[in-house]
């Protein structure tokens, strides 16, 4: 074990210098600290800003509202800069999705409280692979309008769960990471978010082809 | 594999999020089963469509740019001194007394801290290691973190209920569905403690009732499992963090309380919670 070091470092001497240099406070100058600072805001924009359309896409559905969303991804982007040196992952979307999504339940519980409460009941809203599926129809159908008043129509942690998997395709892992509940809940909960997007495009196409 | 499981695990399969062994399962029991088939070509429908009629909203125009000097201002109001604001206030003073160095402590000597936080871990090792057996945290310590961190974070994440029901006939056939047993579930609100709902949680390493009950703007916890047959003792109180936790045992279920309430708050709890029990 020596030995090696030995032959790198000839004199004893010269070994102690050098942790001498590193020891030595080194204060930054100014342009210096800019640079710094540049350096950690390009690098957080190259990988945070290619986020921007998913986190607005999350706080749109999530807030309903074009002006909220865009103050809170405005809001998020900014929580995400402060605590962007505790970001060591890889995943910079999901990081950024779990900043958006808190600073949206932030605001919705200061402005409507009302739309966070699931009130839920199981037996009357249980999948029922039986009846009519809108899917059919809802093939057919070219506009958008449906699906949009139908999510609008669910609970918040519905229209979440349902837009994570189905706009940004992300798996249940990033899911249950964002949505901060147990992996193992992220099945079931999305069944309850289908089947209730289901049931109600279901009604809704029946009143129609009446 | 009979109906019920696979219309359970459809969604899993349909998203591809189960294991292959299941996977297979289910796939074979759609070969035998032409019901379960048809639902699934349904559902697969279904969730094909979902992905593709549901609008994605770009973020507008001008979003970018708005964005962009913000973060500009943001960092441009990054003072050294804010630098320093990052780091928790343990040496206070010593980034006071040095203003100029501040930077200098943060980049030019970082291996300097960590020199200090390898120095502080070892010392943890060492006087973990001395510390008498006996004086380690027990199985009740251990659950008693997690029974804090699962009442922290269901008050945390927006999940403190995933039945939100005053009526104890809504939530006891709820959690009776999902759990292999059925925990006994009563409003308490005449005495002062309304049941806010249940939720599922995992704990001990198995799925557990949580029944949510509230004391003025506080909520109580309460975890239920079955207990193991035979299994008595006496009722443990332990207070950590600032949270009260009561443990008690009946002839079938383990029960454990957790809350900011007061620890005799939680004592009346256990004794209305009992007296309310149905007799078995």
């Amino acid at each position: 074990m020596a030995a090696p070091l030995k032959a790198e470092y000839p004199s004893v001497s010269e070994d102690f210098d050098l942790s001498v240099k590193i020891v030595k406070f080194v204060p930054l100058k100014n342009e210096e600290q800019g640079a710094a600072q540049e350096q950690e805001l390009a690098s957080f924009e190259a990988l945070m800003l290619p986020h921007l359309d998913a986190a607005q896409n999350l706080a749109k559905w999530l807030l309903r509202n074009e002006q909220d969303a865009q103050d809170v991804v405005q809001e998020a982007y900014l929580r995400a800069l402060k605590s962007f040196g505790g970001f060591h992952g890889s995943n910079g979307r999901a990081w950024l999705l779990t900043i958006v999504r808190n600073t949206s339940y932030t605001l919705m519980k200061k402005n409507r409280a009302v739309d966070l409460t699931t009130t839920f009941d199981e037996e009357r809203h249980a999948t029922d692979y039986e009846s009519v599926n809108p899917a059919a129809l809802l093939e057919q159908t070219e506009d958008a309008k449906l699906v949009r008043e139908a999510m609008d129509h669910l609970p918040a942690e519905f229209r979440e769960i349902l837009v994570l998997r189905h706009l940004e395709g992300l798996s249940y892992k990033e899911i249950a990471d964002i949505a901060q509940i147990p992996p193992g809940t992220v099945m079931s909960r999305l069944a309850r978010a289908r089947g209730k997007l289901k049931e109600y495009l279901a009604a809704r196409i029946g009143k129609e082809n009446r | 594999m009979n109906c019920e499981e696979a219309k359970k695990l459809m969604d899993g399969y349909l998203d591809g999020e189960l294991d292959p062994i299941t996977s297979q399962t289910i796939e074979q029991h759609l070969r035998e089963c032409d019901k379960c088939d048809q639902a699934y070509k349904a559902h697969a429908l279904l969730i094909r469509s979902i992905s593709d009629k549901t609008p994605y909203y770009k973020a507008p125009a001008g979003l970018r740019e708005r964005i962009q000097s913000s973060l500009r201002e943001e960092i441009a109001k990054r003072s050294p001194r804010s630098v320093s604001r990052n780091i928790p206030s343990l040496f206070p003073s010593l980034f006071q007394s040095k203003p100029s160095e501040r930077r200098a402590v943060l980049f030019g000597t970082q291996w300097n801290w960590l020199a200090l936080a390898a120095a502080i871990v070892f010392a943890a090792i060492i006087a973990f290691n001395l510390v008498p057996r006996l004086q380690r945290p027990g199985a009740d310590q251990l659950l008693a973190t997690q029974l804090i961190a699962s009442h922290v974070r269901s008050l945390m994440a927006n999940h403190l209920t995933d039945v939100a029901s005053s009526d104890q006939h809504t939530v006891k056939p709820w959690l009776d569905a999902k759990l292999d047993f059925a925990p006994a579930v009563a409003d308490l609100g005449s005495e002062g403690f309304p049941l806010i709902g249940g939720r599922l949680d995992y704990l001990d390493n198995r799925p557990v009732a949580a029944l949510v009950y509230q004391r003025r703007k506080h909520f109580i916890n309460l975890f239920v499992w079955p207990a193991e047959s035979g299994s008595t003792g006496a009722d443990k109180r332990i207070t950590r963090q600032g949270y009260q936790l009561l443990h008690w045992v009946d002839s079938d279920f383990n029960y454990w309380a957790v809350s900011d309430v007061s620890d005799n708050d939680l004592q009346v709890f256990k004794q209305v919670f009992e007296k309310q029990l149905p007799h078995r």
